[in-house]
């Protein structure tokens, strides 16, 4: 097989390789910052979160930011790194974070009904809770997951190639 | 406002940070002392080889005791532990990784091995962090 021209050889650029790293500052970060938002407005910020809720904008919300916050990193990788975005990878980054909401929308449905139906003390409270948890790991899944995914993917096809 | 009870998990999370970084730091100096050497002692000299990956999965596994100790619904327990325990499972495979790299004498990259298990670490502490406030606020709500 003849070898590529070096003007091509040259312009083609090297597919961008995600590290786990790269995703799990920006998921330190986020949780940081509702830890410090939970700690100094206790009251305020978990009131906001279930009020979205109940109105029906929390999960687009989330799908939003976490889409916007995904492609980001993603894009910011490979500017890094001086590659070219993945087009599985952008696939990925583009559907596993509204598929991870998603999910994690009838776990949350399902974990109210089990709190309403255990007759429990102050349920309220406890749905409170309960909504303000799965927002905080639903966030952590939705910008984690799919890097994570990506990741293993490298890996299996740079171990098919090896 | 901030209460005493709300903060008791920066105490309880410190637990973990003095054994994995200042006590390996302090040890690691009065060796140099005892034995009178020069030795390169800088945080990232220290864990080049991804050991902060080993107590993250400690600290991870604590928190997910925690977690299954609590009145949180089913879902929310299996879901956090799932992401609790794949982070710290992660942040040891840094150190395997590297591990095998230099066993295997294949390409080892201790600045990369070293940034990986810092993200990583930092990614379950906060993680844990996290996981402890909602744990102490559902606490007091159970509790009425």
């Amino acid at each position: 097989m003849s070898s590529p021209a070096p003007a091509l050889a040259h312009g083609q650029r090297q597919i961008a390789v995600v590290r786990l790293a790269d995703a799990s500052q920006a998921v330190a970060v986020l949780s940081l910052a509702f830890a410090l938002s939970l700690v100094f407005s206790p009251v305020w910020f978990p009131a906001m979160i279930v009020r979205s809720w109940q109105h029906g904008q929390l999960m687009p919300t989330m799908m939003a930011f976490t889409l916007l916050l995904d492609t980001y990193l993603y894009l910011r990788v490979a500017y890094l790194q001086s590659a070219r975005p993945k087009p599985v990878a952008a696939v990925c980054l583009g559907s596993l974070p509204l598929l991870v909401i998603a999910g994690l929308s009838l776990v949350l449905q399902s974990a109210v009904s089990h709190t309403l139906s255990a007759g429990l003390p102050n349920p309220q409270g406890r749905i409170g809770e309960e909504i303000v948890a799965q927002t905080y790991l639903g966030l952590v899944c939705s910008v984690f997951l799919p890097f994570l995914v990506i990741r293993l993917l490298q890996q299996f096809k740079a171990g098919n190639t090896a | 406002m901030v209460s005493g009870a709300t903060l008791k998990w920066l105490i309880w999370i410190s637990l973990y940070v003095i054994p994995v970084v200042l006590l390996p730091w302090a040890i690691s100096r009065a060796w140099v002392h005892q034995h009178r050497r020069e030795l390169p002692l800088q945080p990232h000299q220290l864990f080049q080889r991804g050991e902060l990956g080993l107590p993250s999965l400690i600290l991870a596994s604590s928190v997910i005791w925690n977690l299954l100790q609590s009145q949180f619904t089913p879902q929310t327990v299996a879901l956090g532990s799932v992401i609790l325990g794949v982070s710290g499972t992660m942040a040891v495979t840094v150190w395997v990784e590297t591990y095998c790299r230099q066993a295997s004498g294949s390409d080892s990259r201790p600045e990369r091995a070293w940034r990986d298990s810092r993200s990583l670490a930092l990614l379950v502490f906060s993680m844990a962090a996290v996981m402890e406030i909602l744990l102490d606020r559902f606490a007091r709500v159970g509790g009425r």
